[in-house]
């Protein structure tokens, strides 16, 4: 058993916006890190985020006496208070330096012109006057669930052009990068992270990382749905080797964000910058619907709202029939072929050369799909993962918890570069005073495992069963029983379903010879992974028994505030068992806002006794 | 910073690459008008033996053709050589080039394949088309047409003809695009000119040799 | 009526020693909006699991799948079937490393690139991080912008026949970078710094002008006149090098 070892300070696994930030934060300050990723980190899943990131900065007309406190509130609101508030805090204040000291870095970010322009709300046009004074500085536009125009933004491309310019920053440092490599399992004595194991993805081989800290930056498990906005690499890696160690908990698995427009039927984004410019959403009579709902924010409420909306007018037989079941329309031909060819250009370039939709004169067919994991591996303010010292996680990946139950749009996007200077600020810290004690005792007995695990999955000594049937198996369930409206029945059919996929899942036996950068090894390896997530989504929504943002349960349909204002902390303790464990915390410490009514929305909301003041 | 080296190479800053560029350029601008103009010269023909003895004449008595001749000879040749540092000449390029534009199907790839293989021929055929002009000067009409009437002669230009125009015109639409004289949106109707502009050269060419070759001597 | 697709593919793994390079023929039916996406994963679900080809985002902006469609680079993600004849031959990026079958290790060559020629912004200022940002004017953060597009995909180098003879140079990705840079204020690179990345015949001066990389780029970047831009910059900028010496 020959392997290749790599020594570091830091490893960060995931080389998207928070790994590189975080990475950056580390190399600046002296420290050997290395970023692992999947894919060559400029095609990270970071690129695909369009419309931009919130930071209260105030420069244009309608974010006039934005601050980070309003920030704060939005954010909060939006969370429909399941965000910790302090994370939430510390985010809404470094949010602004964070977006400067991109645009110090290179990033082009759009800027006020000064004078007057016209805009769209609701597909009505007005007039904004961009002051002179604050000519060139970085503007913003509107996103849903905001009470400022707070979004900053280059184009439709801010994710794509954030990355390259945090990539150049990475290149810059001479920070290391092995691309195409896939952790299979984290290295550690119970209590402290040593590193890990993984497998290059060009040779198929097996190495081991070893370092004094490990973060995990992977971003989102949305492929465990068939119906995603995610690119095919976000698999939930991270969480899984995180879960596997069985210290450290999945926090509020269930807490999935559906976006309301996706293009059907390939499920790509179209932003909500669409919206947020003075798009409209239309019926089959191609007329508006929103704005009966949501008679004050109308088509720029939060995304759980849009979307529960928009499926209900659907099953109230509003939605336009076509062979891919019924949708909604997008409408932007009004903001004209100028707005849309510049500031809307990859939404221009999408449908038209996937839907040969030109949307200057034509209509996008949209409907809610799955888009983004506000849950991830629990970490506390500072980055720190609960459960095992050593290990961090910033981004997607994590939970933080700056999203509780919805995450508004904008909000992702800055997460990963403010949690990322933030973490890794903290990460430096934790780096200065760590000694290194790494044990390759620990590293060859972490190797010898799991090479004797895949050696039986290319042998098919458990099993012949296809691996690409038991995933597919499992996007069904999950979007069946665990998609935008829950209930108790369908949760629990759609656990036990995952149980029996669960089992298969452990006897999948590969088809080919299993040598090299073979793709199906690939996902057999992380199969039963990806399994053990779903039952964690899946069990932890059937058992909070409250509507909370994302997490709209209809037999449940109030917010209980009395019972559910927790966190759900999922543990995967039993190697041979089939469902996790679950704990539950407080959902933060501190109230800056205490819980309250969103302003959008319609929810009944169970209050909680009086707290002492 | 975490990647400085403790050794490197202290290369000289060269603008060698950046003055050949230039000097292959406008060689080759040369060349395409110095083409143009004897076309003109020789195609004059057509209206009349008396015409083209005349302009040679000039050309003879100025010493323009002594001089200029041999310059343009080395002109070529200069061109050859700065143009060559581009042109495959190991069987590794070459072959990499030649299955590249196989698989492309690009036009604009195929010209280049087409400018670098008359490059050759032209480079051959054109020194031996010099060589003979100038060391039996005068140019007369009645001289060249007694070449052209030799039957050997006559094959020998309608080759060099189409090699030389395919060449002088793909290197004008080449400058253009290559210095950005043309733009992107010029591009295709700059290309379109270019070929129809080949296209007359040869056919007047045509009709040149036609002219020498039913000339009475 | 739907058509029968004749996918030829190119296959190789390099990591096995039984295996040498050949064309494997998969015969596929064709259905509504077919892209070459959803069949390659067809045909490695249900037909060849070994089948090695990369696709990340599956939207046309991460750059993974760019590979020789029928002899043209391009991306495999938003190529409809309908678009093509029944017979489509795919071919990994030339140019590039194989990994196995389609995929190419464009990461490391990128990568090493960028380092190259230096793609980021070069300042002495320092990031403060209470003050109010520079100005600039939209409609340069707009023109920056457009040539900060490309996605990396590799389709301009694979398609290059300079590229394709000679291994250091750079690819028109890499002159649109430099160019991106030459006209961001906030990198305070001179032009004699500019020149020593790009004007050589690694460079732009090693641009033979085929234009292939226009043609077949994606993302519809201006290369052409970012092209003819640099190389009369660079052209100049040397040209006034004479006239320094000799004053």
């Amino acid at each position: 058993m020959a392997y290749e070892t790599f020594y570091s300070d830091l490893v960060c696994i995931g080389a998207g916006l928070a790994g590189e930030r975080v990475a950056v934060e580390a190399a600046a300050a002296g420290f050997k890190t290395i970023l692992l990723s999947l894919v060559p980190p400029r095609r990270s899943h970071s690129c695909a985020a369009e419309g931009g990131m919130q930071a209260a900065l105030g420069n244009c007309a309608m974010g006039e006496g934005d601050s980070p406190d309003v920030h704060f509130a939005d954010t909060v609101k939006g969370s429909d208070w399941g965000c910790d508030q302090e994370c939430a805090r510390i985010f809404a204040d470094t949010a602004p330096v964070a977006v400067r000291e991109a645009g110090h870095w290179g990033m082009p970010w759009n800027r006020v012109e000064a004078g007057k322009a016209l805009c769209f709300k609701g597909g009505v046009c007005f007039e904004v006057d961009e002051k002179p004074e604050k000519q060139g500085l970085i503007t913003a536009r509107a996103f849903g669930g905001t009470a400022k125009w707070r979004t900053c933004y280059t184009s439709d491309g801010t994710g794509h052009t954030l990355l390259y310019t945090l990539d150049n920053k990475v290149t810059e440092l001479g920070i290391t990068v092995h691309d195409r490599v896939e952790a299979v399992s984290l290295i550690h004595d119970g209590e402290t992270c040593q590193g890990l194991v993984a497998r290059c993805l060009k040779t198929g081989a097996l190495r081991v990382y070893l370092a004094k800290a490990v973060l995990i930056a992977t971003g989102g498990y949305g492929k465990l749905y068939s119906e995603t906005t995610n690119t095919v690499i976000n698999e939930g890696g991270g969480q899984i080797v995180a879960l596997d160690t069985g210290l450290v908990p999945f926090g509020n698995p269930e807490a999935v964000q559906f976006h309301p427009t996706g293009v059907v039927p390939t499920n790509i984004l179209v932003t909500e910058g669409c919206r947020g410019d003075g798009g409209t959403l239309l019926d089959v009579n191609q007329e508006r619907f929103m704005h009966i709902y949501e008679p004050e924010k109308a088509e720029l409420a939060s995304r759980d709202v849009v979307s529960r909306w928009m499926m209900h007018h659907i099953r109230e037989g509003h939605g336009v029939p076509s062979p891919y079941g019924p949708h909604l329309w997008l409408d932007i031909r009004h903001l004209g072929e100028k707005h849309i060819t510049t500031r809307l250009r990859e939404v221009y370039d999408t449908c038209r050369h996937f839907l040969g939709v030109d949307p200057i004169t034509q209509l996008i067919p949209v409907r809610p799909c799955h888009h983004y994991s506000m849950g991830g591996v629990r970490i506390n303010k500072d980055g720190y993962a609960y459960g095992l010292k050593g290990l961090f996680s910033a981004g997607e990946s994590a939970c933080w918890d700056m999203h509780g139950f919805n995450r508004l749009g904008g909000n992702s996007l800055a997460e990963t570069i403010v949690a990322g200077r933030h973490i890794g600020r903290q990460l430096v810290e934790y780096l200065k005073g760590a000694e290194a004690t790494l044990r390759t005792d620990l590293a060859r007995q972490a190797v010898a495992k799991d090479e004797a695990r895949i050696k039986r999955i290319i042998a098919g000594s458990d099993g012949k069963e296809s691996v690409y049937e038991v995933r597919n198996a499992m996007q069904q369930v999950m979007m069946e029983g665990v998609g935008i409206f829950r209930n108790g029945t369908d949760l629990q059919k759609a656990v036990d379903d995952l149980q029996v996929i669960y089992a298969r899942s452990k006897k999948v036996g590969l088809k080919s010879s299993g040598i090299g950068a073979n793709p199906e090894l690939a996902m057999a390896i992380k199969i039963s992974g990806m399994l053990r997530l779903a039952l964690c989504v899946a069990y932890g929504a059937l058992q909070r028994t409250e509507s909370r943002g994302a997490h709209a349960r209809e037999d449940y349909p109030a917010r209980n505030d009395r019972d559910w204002l927790t966190r759900t902390l999922a543990y995967w303790r039993d190697e041979n068992g089939d469902l996790p464990q679950l704990e539950y915390e407080p959902a933060t410490k501190v109230f800056h806002l205490p819980p309250g009514d969103r302003g959008y929305g319609k929810c009944e909301i169970i209050c909680r006794e009086e707290m002492s003041e | 910073m975490a990647s400085i080296d403790t050794a490197i190479y202290v290369k000289p800053p060269s603008r060698a690459s950046a003055y050949l560029d230039w000097l292959q350029m406008l060689t080759g601008a040369g060349l395409i008008a110095f083409m143009w103009s004897h076309m003109v010269l020789v195609a004059s023909v057509n209206l009349g033996v008396n015409v083209m003895n005349t302009i040679a004449h000039f050309f003879e008595a100025t010493y323009m053709a002594q001089v200029g001749g041999p310059l343009i000879g080395a002109t070529m040749l200069f061109h050859f050589i700065l143009a060559a540092r581009k042109i495959p000449f190991t069987t590794g390029e070459q072959g990499s080039i030649w299955r590249h534009a196989k698989m492309l199907h690009h036009q604009d790839t195929w010209m280049w394949v087409v400018q670098a293989v008359t490059a050759m021929i032209i480079l051959i055929m054109g020194s031996v088309h010099l060589w003979t002009v100038l060391t039996d000067l005068p140019i007369t009409a009645a001289k060249s047409a007694a070449r052209i009437q030799g039957g050997f002669w006559m094959l020998f230009y309608l080759i060099l003809l189409p090699m030389v125009e395919l060449h002088v015109g793909i290197g004008f639409y080449r400058i253009g695009v290559k210095w950005g004289f043309v733009k992107a949106d010029g591009r295709k109707k700059f290309k379109r000119s270019e070929n129809i502009l080949t296209a007359i050269m040869i056919f007047i060419g045509l009709v040149t040799i036609i002219r020498f070759a039913t000339l009475a001597i | 009526m739907s058509r029968q697709l004749k996918f030829n593919i190119f296959r190789y793994n390099p990591q096995d020693p039984a295996s040498v390079p050949h064309a494997d023929t998969f015969l596929l039916e064709e259905t509504p909006s077919l892209t070459l996406f959803i069949a390659l994963n067809k045909l490695r679900e249900e037909q060849d699991p070994s089948l090695m080809f990369d696709f990340a985002c599956r939207m046309a902006i991460c750059g993974s799948c760019g590979m020789v469609i029928n002899g043209r680079p391009g991306l495999a993600c938003r190529t409809l079937t309908s678009d093509l004849p029944a017979e489509i031959t795919l071919m990994p990026l030339p140019v590039f490393k194989l990994v196995g079958d389609l995929s190419v290790d464009t990461g490391t060559w990128f990568r090493a690139t960028n380092s190259k020629i230096e793609s980021w912004i070069h300042t002495d200022q320092e990031f403060d991080p209470g003050a109010a940002e520079e100005r600039m004017e939209n409609a340069l953060a707009e023109s920056i912008f457009e040539l900060e597009r490309c996605i990396e995909c590799g389709c301009c180098v694979a398609s290059c026949g300079t590229a394709n003879m000679r291994e250091d140079f750079v690819g028109a990705f890499a002159l649109n970078r430099m160019a991106r840079f030459i006209m961001d204020p906030r990198d305070k690179r001179k032009d004699a710094d500019y020149f020593e990345v790009v004007g050589t015949d690694q460079g732009i001066f090693g641009c033979m002008g085929l234009l292939a990389c226009e043609d077949v780029c994606p993302r519809s970047i201006p290369l052409q006149d970012q092209l003819g831009l640099l190389r009369r910059k660079m052209g100049f900028i040397a040209l006034k090098s004479i006239f320094k010496r000799k004053g």
